[in-house]
């Protein structure tokens, strides 16, 4: 049998601590009126931010959830959550073994990863013609 | 050193944009850079050529090694398939005997000047190096030979970065680090005993992706990983500002995750990035298992004294069982490195260890 980390029976005292959450909330607020006023995106890294559960939890509240989420499947599952602040994302990238790698706030009007690349796009074209001018149409057929 | 550029051979494998960003992204994050640049460092990668990598083991126990192999993020095989080539490791190499060795002089004269020169352990110099030999050669006669084609030379572990266990007293080989022997090249010390994996590829992948070598400080250490100590980011760090201290390792505060400060938690004196990085797949670090840190990445750890003893106990109040000569050594590099956050820890702790002296000298006397 496995035991998790959080199974073990320490309990963490966290009364009173935290507060890095104002602050950070002040960092995406005035990011997202950057964002607004010139188009300008920005990133937050949280993974290096020094948060407690409480903080966390705060920033969730104050963000709110959103309609849209996204999921990126390479070498690990990518999420990408619209908060219900418009233009906030909350984004989490794991490995294939579902460790967090790394996580975000990506203040945009959507998260610059999920953008097909222009030179995927050249290739996606050429390969879609390819099997146009060889007849494959078919779903079985095509990749 | 391979022709093609590392965004040739990731097309070549299949490796796509989006795969490529989220694996910068994460090494953006690791490396605490701001987090624009990890689509910067995906267009400078992509043009990049793989540098070839020469790793020598010297006077160690492999657990250098066993920790780079446990790389997650980056992952060692994504960090060998695409980003450097590692031409020589005794261990983890196919070739074995004669063939090992002729591939490692390969690559030496293939990269003259252009590769990157790995070692982990410490260098045995006594009695004309004769206490740790590869192929019939000294470890010092290799060392020397293989650092005058380097680019750089990175130490992997407290032995090659600062001599670690085996030049602990009283030192029966003359084990010495790297750059006692080796002058005049770019020396970077990832010290740590183990380090942790991904600092080890971290580092490495900054090198590459920025070409050239991070910021290092007083002891040779990347700033981005060693720039704070333990204490500085330890989750437990707000009990010990509210003097919330565990004084058994059973005891109620023990269970209420409490500050190891009494327990002899070396972490107000260690730099390293064990408190944000942690350990297998960011589960835990020691702190966070319960343990107090034993100062692992800092010169002559194994000569402090007691793990159990309370900082002041050793190298920053009497000086205990800390020879003169490496007491008056650990105060320079902490005055060094630390700065005003070391000498700040450093006094805290004495006036809260002298204050624990006179409440009860007893308890003082360390484990």
């Amino acid at each position: 049998m496995t035991i998790r980390l959080a199974d073990i029976g320490v309990r963490l005292d966290t009364g009173g601590l935290g507060g890095g959450a104002a602050a950070l909330l002040n960092e995406v607020a005035g990011l997202l009126e950057r964002l607004a006023r010139t188009g300008k995106p920005g990133l937050i890294d949280l993974r290096n931010m020094p948060l407690d559960e409480f903080d966390r939890e705060r920033l969730h509240a104050a963000l709110g959830e959103g309609e849209i989420e996204a999921t990126l499947r390479t070498d690990g599952i990518s999420r990408f959550r619209e908060t219900g602040t418009p233009g906030v994302w909350w984004i989490e990238h794991r490995d294939v073994r579902d460790g967090l790698i790394a996580e975000l706030l990506e203040i945009a009007p959507n998260p610059d990863i999920l953008s097909s690349p222009a030179e995927e796009l050249e290739r996606g074209a050429l390969a879609l013609r390819a099997r146009l001018d060889a007849r494959i149409v078919s779903p079985k057929e095509a990749p | 050193m391979s022709n093609a550029t590392i965004g040739e051979l990731l097309v070549r494998n299949g490796v796509s944009r989006r795969t490529f960003l989220k694996y910068c992204t994460a090494m953006t994050s690791l490396m605490a850079l701001p987090p624009s640049m990890g689509a910067a460092m995906a267009e400078a990668l992509r043009a990049a050529k793989r540098p070839s990598v020469i790793y020598l083991s010297f006077q160690e126990c492999t657990g250098c090694l066993e920790s780079f192999t446990r790389s997650f993020s980056p992952s060692v095989e994504s960090l060998l398939f695409n980003v450097i080539s590692l031409d020589y490791q005794d261990t983890l190499m196919a070739a074995a005997g004669h063939q090992a060795e002729e591939a490692r002089a390969q690559a030496m004269k293939d990269n003259d000047g252009e590769y990157l020169l790995v070692i982990d352990g410490a260098i045995p110099t006594s009695d004309g190096g004769v206490y740790g030999a590869a192929g019939g050669r000294s470890y010092l006669d290799l060392l020397q030979e293989a650092g005058k084609g380097a680019a750089a030379i990175i130490c992997v572990g407290t032995c090659s970065s600062f001599g670690g266990i085996p030049m602990a007293e009283p030192n029966p080989t003359g084990a010495r680090p790297v750059s006692d022997i080796i002058t005049g090249k770019p020396i970077v010390n990832i010290s740590g005993c183990p380090p942790v994996p991904e600092v080890i590829t971290g580092t490495l992948f900054q090198y590459v992706s920025m070409g050239k070598l991070p910021e290092l400080d007083a002891l040779g250490r990347p700033k981005v990983f060693f720039g704070n100590t333990i204490h500085d980011r330890c989750y437990r760090r707000p009990f010990y500002d509210e003097g919330k201290f565990a004084k058994t390792f059973d005891d109620e505060g023990a269970r209420n995750g409490w500050c190891l400060y009494e327990l002899g938690c070396k972490g107000p004196t260690t730099y390293n990035a064990c408190a944000t990085v942690k350990w297998n797949n960011a589960t835990s670090f020691p702190i966070e298992s319960g343990h107090g840190c034993i100062g692992c990445s800092e010169p002559n750890f194994w000569d402090k004294g007691s793990f159990y003893a309370p900082l002041s106990q050793g190298a920053f109040g009497k000086a205990g069982n800390v020879s003169p000569r490496d007491a008056a050594k650990l105060v320079g590099a902490a005055v060094a490195v630390g700065g005003a956050v070391g000498l700040g820890a450093a006094a805290v702790s004495r006036s809260r260890q002298q204050k624990l002296a006179a409440a009860a000298p007893d308890k003082m006397k360390g484990g």
